[in-house]
């Protein structure tokens, strides 16, 4: 009687309706209530031969928009995320810079890092809520994530090639400056990995910068230098994707 | 027909505490076929919103953890001003279809 399983269908509406409200900003305790309400619904009502329709309803995207609508938006969550986001695309970056000595940022920079960053967030519960709501075909959910990953890619080397026409003030950080801002945000980068219980943010930064400097160490043509540190950055963040993937499971 | 559900669940709520599941079947059970179950927790989310109902979390015998659902005095109100609209309608209508003006 009590390992009683759902039925797949149960099971992915379950999943789908935790992202959707997930990523509608709900408050992640009314959310945790709510679905393991239905749930147990769900659990019962297929005990006694009831289908998911019965419970839900033909469209599953109308019915998480109907509970959608009547829980809160949690601004404060949101925040933290994009906080963290923007934390995270500063440390990148400045772990980057740092081993070329003293670092600066134009205000354009900085404005446009903080812009994208809030876009990319945006961008990703969008593709977040259509992905759970909807039966895309897997083709359609691959190009979605794909201009996931490349419309803040392209925005970033937008705003760099707009810095070299136009000037904005300049925030020079000085030796001392770099080193404390390298201290800081080595200081934030294990401080998140420990709060949120995963390598992702570092080992992504080292293996975006890692490579082009170590590289530099060994007599090697411009051109090489710059496809090796790519194939090993991508490689390398993909490995350990794969890597960290097969271990949860 | 929407504030109608409304007043159907207070009224199963005020006679004594419920869980969802429960509640769609006391519903189904008084007739009501033709809607899907998942219905009730977008108006449950409501009226918690509205305090007209507050919950407590039970343990079960079987499974996870119950929500059981209670009306409060605003609750209360709420229903008895529901049972009077209902009834003032229910006569309005059945005065139109038996052509009986007032």
């Amino acid at each position: 009687m009590k390992e009683f399983e759902l039925s797949k269908r149960s099971q992915t509406f379950i999943e789908d309706l935790r992202v959707y409200l997930f990523s509608s900003g709900k408050k992640e305790e009314e959310i945790d209530e709510i679905v393991t309400e239905l749930e147990s619904h769900l659990m019962e009502a297929e005990k006694r031969g009831k289908s998911t329709e019965d419970i839900i309803g033909k469209s599953p995207k109308k019915y998480m928009e109907q509970l959608s609508n009547e829980m809160k938006i949690d601004y404060k969550t949101w925040l933290k995320y994009y906080v963290i986001i923007i934390a995270g695309v500063f440390a990148i970056t400045i772990i980057g810079d740092i081993l070329n000595g003293p670092i600066s940022y134009s205000l354009l920079e900085i404005g446009g890092s903080l812009v994208i960053s809030l876009l990319f967030i945006m961008l990703t519960f969008w593709v977040f809520r259509l992905v759970s709501s909807r039966t895309l075909t897997y083709g359609v959910q691959g190009l979605l994530f794909f201009l996931l990953a490349i419309v803040p890619l392209g925005l970033f080397f937008g705003i760099e090639f707009a810095d070299r026409s136009i000037t904005t003030p300049v925030i020079e950080f000085g030796t001392i400056g770099t080193w404390v801002a390298g201290g800081i945000t080595m200081i934030f980068l294990i401080g998140v990995s420990i709060w949120a219980k995963t390598f992702i943010l570092p080992i992504v930064a080292a293996f975006l910068t890692l490579p082009e400097y170590l590289l530099g160490f060994i007599n090697m043509e411009e051109e090489a230098m710059l496809i090796w540190s790519t194939i090993i950055t991508y490689a390398g963040i993909g490995a350990y994707l794969l890597f960290s993937l097969k271990r949860t499971k | 027909m929407k504030g109608i559900l409304d007043g159907c669940l207070l009224s199963i709520i005020s006679e004594k505490e419920v869980y969802g599941y429960e509640l769609a079947e006391k519903l189904e059970g008084y007739g009501f076929h033709s809607f899907s179950e998942g219905t009730i927790y977008p108006l449950l989310l409501r009226m918690q919103k509205e305090e007209l109902v507050t919950s407590t979390l039970k343990k079960s015998t079987a499974g996870p953890k119950r929500k059981y659902y209670s009306l409060t005095p605003k609750g209360e109100n709420e229903l008895k001003q529901f049972k009077t609209k209902w009834s003032d309608l229910q006569t309005t209508v059945n005065n139109v279809f038996n052509k009986k003006t007032l």
